[in-house]
């Protein structure tokens, strides 16, 4: 023992008399520190502005509790949920919404929170609007706890436009028919529309009666009036009615609307950009009327301020009720789900509690952002406005509208797969408003459609869970194996001593790529093959399901083959033609003229953008309605034919009386994403540069010595030397474009509209992956476009040979 | 006339001709050049004006007018946003797009000097694998890839930003490497092997300095790409503190509350550093590849 002590010295003695206070003293403090909770958004600006505030005060009430709020954009804020989610990294308490949260309830993510209730005194869940509660309700059991709710079928209106037209303001008491019925007047609204529309002596209208956020907005209205359904079962469908006859009749007056009539926009015309443009429209005063809900009066209000010359008198008012039938109208709304991680249910409850409770409703409420889920503060003054209410706040006057519409609030199907067949039936509304198809037409192939897609859904397998320790065999088998590929074919190769040197050399200079590699990229990769062999939903274990996935991309997926052949296309046409671009624009900033770095910086900007930023632009140049490219083809009047391109683009996209819809008709939309890619060809115009940059000036004062001209020298010197450059960017080129996806993803708000023109297949994937939580069927879909790029790729290497390089090592 | 006069005054119109055509040829060239500009200025212009426009101007009035009364108040909310730091993004933002490409610029091209200079058993075979590793979604690796940084807890940190890139700097940037070694011609290095040079002294000494070009391109090319990256952040960074702009830019466009004004003096903001590096940047890409030592 004293041996021991001498061998640690007098100094271990020390240490550990230093350490055994510090230690104690640690301890305390871990007791006393406080707990963490993290919560997730996906608000904007100005709520979570309120959140925060709210989230301090929470934190003021509750010592001992420390809250994190992070916020993540709603497009890409499930995917991080999941990733957390399967990491066991997962926030405590998340905001969810009634389309989404089933998926997450169903495989376990979420607490039920029912037992919570009493954990938080005076708690009474009957206080919130019954149609929200239920709506976020799966399987008899609540999952989130609901903080707003938001009726879609709000009518902002222009008081001016009212006036102008001698109609009474809209009181609610209105109805719609499937035809005008100029008898009942203002009380008609069709009736309204009509006199609402202004039209110059061509017949285009200069001012809509009416804009849509959504289509849904009117179409729900239409179409659940009539008391129709779009499945027989919401929680579990076994059948979809989507060419049912109300729903034809529903989406023939919606159309008619749009292309007969005229009085309302179609959102193809406003090219799917429809959520930024249309209170546009109505700010502006091109639309008389604007259907949306609640939340767009905050952008409303900031745009119309009292008392600025833009401003004009504005309210909402209750949309119609079907003549013959029901008031209907969409609605959406969210609130905050518990996970089943988290370690603080109870307290995770009571951060739930407060922020979708009197504290957090009452903030929202008073910033004007959102209806309280809770119908008492729904009714008092902090939402409806009162004599006390600054004058901005005070619009739209008629708030209480928000809680009349309520109990005639309709929620689509719940069931966690219902989206994708609902995004068929999208794809096919998509041609039915530009009306390239007729609403049976339609509807009888997104029937056709969604009917086999739902039908392989209900074929519920019973699968095995997969064997890891077969999986992990199978892993390492295929390492072995691609080693033997390198290795072996070359290993009879005899090595001089100073080859084997270098060699050794060779090894030395590769390992941080193979570190690298082991490390970070081969596990995944691995994975990621394996899993393509189950069925995984991110959440629950995976299951083996052998081949299935593969076949089931070839013989079964409706959307396979099209996604495949809009990348072909899109690779077919936007490689070559990007190529070209970019070496014509290579060569001619290769020139000697002065400034010339202006005009380099110039034509590489917009590869320097923000992608959302420069998305936003794209569709505003590219809009039909006082697009750019549009305004120069076809002049202000949009009678012009700027040299016959009018007639052309008429003629391809299958409407020669409208000017080009470049993003939103199915025949265009695919090649307006080629013009677009040429706009960012900036990346393979710089490696051209840099190659051109590289070949010594004697080739060139040779050449003109012997007499060579300008397409000789090209011939001769510079093309020949730039293969190895033009051969970087064909091969990368290739691969990036079978990939292409973001671009796409933000323009068409992740669709791929219109009617999956530019589904590509990276989209495709996606959905897959974390729409329908189908990331085993999604790892087999990316496997097969792998494969696809690499035989493109190897092909391409024959082309290898031909490519001069000043110092090849054979 | 002696013929050999006369093939030197067939030299000498030869040569003049070519000239002229040269002179033509740049005037063809600069018109191009203007217009080409105009084209490509277009989206960086109208985000300019419209984030000079109020949001009442910009809702009420097409995007292409031009601002009536042109304000900065839109890029002053944007730099005193409580939501976001911008200074702060601004500092992560360039920490890791320093870093990752000091990173990337060191490695690839030990890597790259490998794959184009010298010779090992399965060399090509292998380059092919490495290429492989661009053609497979990131969107299916995804998960797998954040189980991993997760096991090594290293989510909420800058590390699976930039650690990676020190480990090869990734296919696209080795292949470019590799493209542009191999137009190096090979009498320096072999003079220099002679002299009893290693290898590790020649990519130092004669490859490096030699393909500043290509380095630069590089070194630009993975500044830009991880200043506007915004998937890989987004999903590995929660703390608001660790943001980057991309990230914090996502605030103005949240669904149903979108600020375009806002939105549009960030974007601005953001690529502005970025223009200011590459005009400089493009410096090296004009001095090309110092070829005067060479026969």
């Amino acid at each position: 023992m004293r041996h021991i002590k001498g061998a640690l010295g007098p100094s271990a003695t020390f240490w550990v008399r230093l350490l055994v206070p510090i230690l104690c003293l640690l301890t305390c403090l871990c007791q006393a520190e406080p707990i963490t909770l993290r919560m997730t958004v996906w608000d904007g600006d100005d709520s979570l502005r309120v959140l925060k505030q709210v989230a301090k005060q929470f934190e003021a009430t509750h010592p001992g509790i420390h809250v994190e709020l992070e916020a993540v954009f709603y497009n890409d804020y499930f995917t991080k949920l999941l990733a957390q989610y399967a990491a066991h990294v997962a926030p405590d308490v998340a905001m969810m919404d009634p389309p989404d949260f089933e998926k997450f309830a169903q495989r376990g993510a979420f607490l039920p929170l029912e037992p919570l209730f009493n954990t938080v005194p005076g708690f009474d869940i009957s206080q919130y609007y019954a149609p929200i509660v239920k709506a976020h309700t799966w399987n008899g059991k609540l999952y989130v706890l609901p903080r707003d709710i938001a009726p879609e079928g709000l009518f902002y209106y222009n008081k001016k436009a009212f006036d102008e037209a001698g109609i009474p303001y809209p009181d609610g008491s209105w109805t719609w028919d499937f035809k005008e019925r100029p008898e009942l007047k203002e009380k008609d609204f069709l009736w309204v529309l009509d006199k609402l529309t202004k039209k110059d002596a061509n017949g285009r209208p200069t001012r809509y009666a009416v804009t849509t956020w959504d289509p849904m907005g009117l179409l729900s209205m239409f179409f659940f009036g009539q008391d129709a359904r779009f499945t027989d079962n919401g929680e579990n469908p076994t059948k979809v009615f989507f060419n049912s006859d109300q729903s034809i009749k529903a989406h023939q007056l919606l159309a008619d609307i749009y292309n007969k009539y005229h009085f309302a926009p179609s959102p193809s015309e406003m090219s799917s950009v429809v959520s930024s443009t249309a209170d546009q429209l109505f700010s502006s005063q091109k639309s008389a009327m604007y259907i949306c809900g609640i939340w767009d009066a905050v952008k409303i209000r900031r745009a119309l301020k009292p008392g600025t010359p833009e401003f004009f008198d504005w309210d909402i008012a209750m949309g119609p009720s079907y003549a013959h039938g029901v008031r209907a109208y969409s609605t959406g709304g969210s609130g905050y789900a518990i996970l089943s991680s988290t370690p603080h249910p109870k307290e995770a409850f009571e951060l739930a509690s407060y922020m979708a409770g009197k504290p957090g409703m009452l903030a929202m409420a008073q910033a004007g952002i959102a209806q309280p889920a809770i119908r008492k503060y729904a009714l008092s003054d902090a939402w409806i406005p009162g004599p006390n209410t600054p004058i901005e706040q005070r619009y739209p006057p008629s708030r209480i509208i928000t809680d009349k519409e309520v109990p005639y609030v309709v929620f689509m199907p719940s069931s966690s797969d219902f989206p994708e067949l609902m995004s068929m039936l999208q794809a096919k509304q998509d041609s039915i408003w530009t009306g390239l198809l007729t609403p049976k037409e339609g509807l009888d192939e997104a029937q056709d459609m969604a009917t086999a897609r739902l039908n392989d859904m209900l074929k519920k397998e019973s699968l095995p869970n997969l064997n890891w320790t077969g999986a992990i065999i199978a892993m390492v088998g295929i390492i072995c194996a691609v080693l033997a590929w390198v290795y072996l074919p070359e290993r009879r190769k005899k090595l001089t001593k100073n080859l084997k040197s270098e060699s050794r050399v060779a090894y030395w200079f590769l390992s941080p790529w193979i570190i690298g590699t082991l490390l970070f990229t081969l596990g995944p990769m691995l994975l990621s093959f394996i899993m393509s062999f189950t069925d995984w939903d991110i959440i629950m274990p995976a299951k083996a399901r052998g081949l299935g996935n593969y076949t089931e991309a070839f013989t079964s997926d409706p959307r396979f083959w099209k996604s495949m052949e809009v990348t072909g296309i899109y690779t077919l046409f936007s490689v070559p033609v990007g190529i070209v671009v970019a070496l014509a624009l290579a060569l001619l900033l290769n020139t000697k003229v002065r400034g010339i770095s202006i005009f380099r910086t110039c034509f590489y900007l917009p590869a320097l953008g923000s992608t959302v930023g420069l998305s936003l632009i794209f569709q505003k140049i590219f809009q039909q309605e006082g697009g750019l490219v549009n305004n120069l083809i076809y002049g202000a009047n949009g009678k012009g034919n700027l040299i016959g391109l009018g007639t052309l683009m008429g003629k391809f996209s299958g409407q020669p009386k409208d000017m080009a819809n470049w993003l939103g008709n199915e025949h265009l939309a695919l090649a307006t994403f080629v013009l677009i890619s040429l706009l960012s060809v900036g990346g393979a115009m710089i490696i051209l540069l840099a190659g051109l940059q590289g070949i010594p000036q004697f080739y060139y004062e040779a050449a003109t010595l012997d007499g060579a001209n300008a397409w000789q020298k090209f011939r001769a010197v510079t093309f020949p030397m730039l293969t190895p450059s033009l051969f970087f960017v064909l091969v990368t080129g290739v691969i990036g474009s079978f990939q292409v996806f973001t671009q796409v993803f933000v323009i068409t708000l992740g669709t791929g509209a219109p009617n999956d023109s530019t589904r590509v297949f990276m989209l495709h994937m996606y959905d897959n992956a974390f729409k329908n939580l189908r990331m085993g069927y999604a790892s087999a879909l990316g496997w097969i476009l792998f494969l696809v790029i690499l035989i493109f790729t190897l092909l391409q290497f024959r082309l290898n040979r031909k490519v001069y390089y000043e110092a090849e090592v054979r | 006339m002696t013929p050999e006069a006369a093939a030197e005054r067939s030299q000498v119109r030869a040569v003049r001709n070519s000239i002229a055509w040269e002179k033509i040829l740049k005037v063809v060239a600069i018109v191009l050049l203007v217009v080409g500009s105009i084209i490509f200025l277009v989206p960086f212009l109208s985000a300019l004006n419209m984030s000079l426009k109020s949001e009442a101007e910009l809702k009420t009035t097409s995007a292409w007018a031009l601002a009536q009364h042109p304000t900065l108040d839109n890029y002053k909310e944007v730099l005193n946003n409580p939501n976001v730091s911008f200074v702060q993004c601004f500092w992560n933002t360039f920490v890791i797009a320093f870093l990752t490409s000091l990173g990337v610029i060191i490695s690839s091209s030990l890597v790259a000097y490998a794959f184009a200079r010298l010779r090992f058993r399965g060399r090509d075979r292998l380059f092919l694998i490495m290429l492989s590793t661009m053609m497979l979604p990131t969107i299916i690796t995804m998960i797998p890839t954040y189980l991993l940084f997760a096991q090594l807890r290293w989510i909420n940190t800058f590390y699976p930003l930039i650690v990676p890139a020190w480990f090869g700097g990734g296919a696209f940037n080795i292949f470019l490497l590799r493209q542009f070694f191999m137009s190096v011609p090979r009498e320096l290095d072999e003079a220099a092997l002679l002299d009893g040079a290693s290898h590790f002294t020649i990519w130092r000494r004669i490859i490096m300095p030699l393909s500043k070009t290509a380095l630069a391109t590089v070194g630009v090319f993975a500044f830009i790409f991880n200043w506007r990256d915004f998937l890989a952040p987004l999903i590995y960074l929660n703390d608001p503190h660790k943001q980057t702009l991309e990230l914090g830019l996502q605030t103005f466009n949240a669904a149903q509350q979108q600020k375009y004004h806002l939105l549009m003096a960030g974007s601005v903001l953001v690529m502005l550093p970025l223009v200011l590096i590459f005009f400089l940047g493009q410096r090296y890409f004009v001095k090309g590849i110092v070829m005067s030592g060479i026969k």
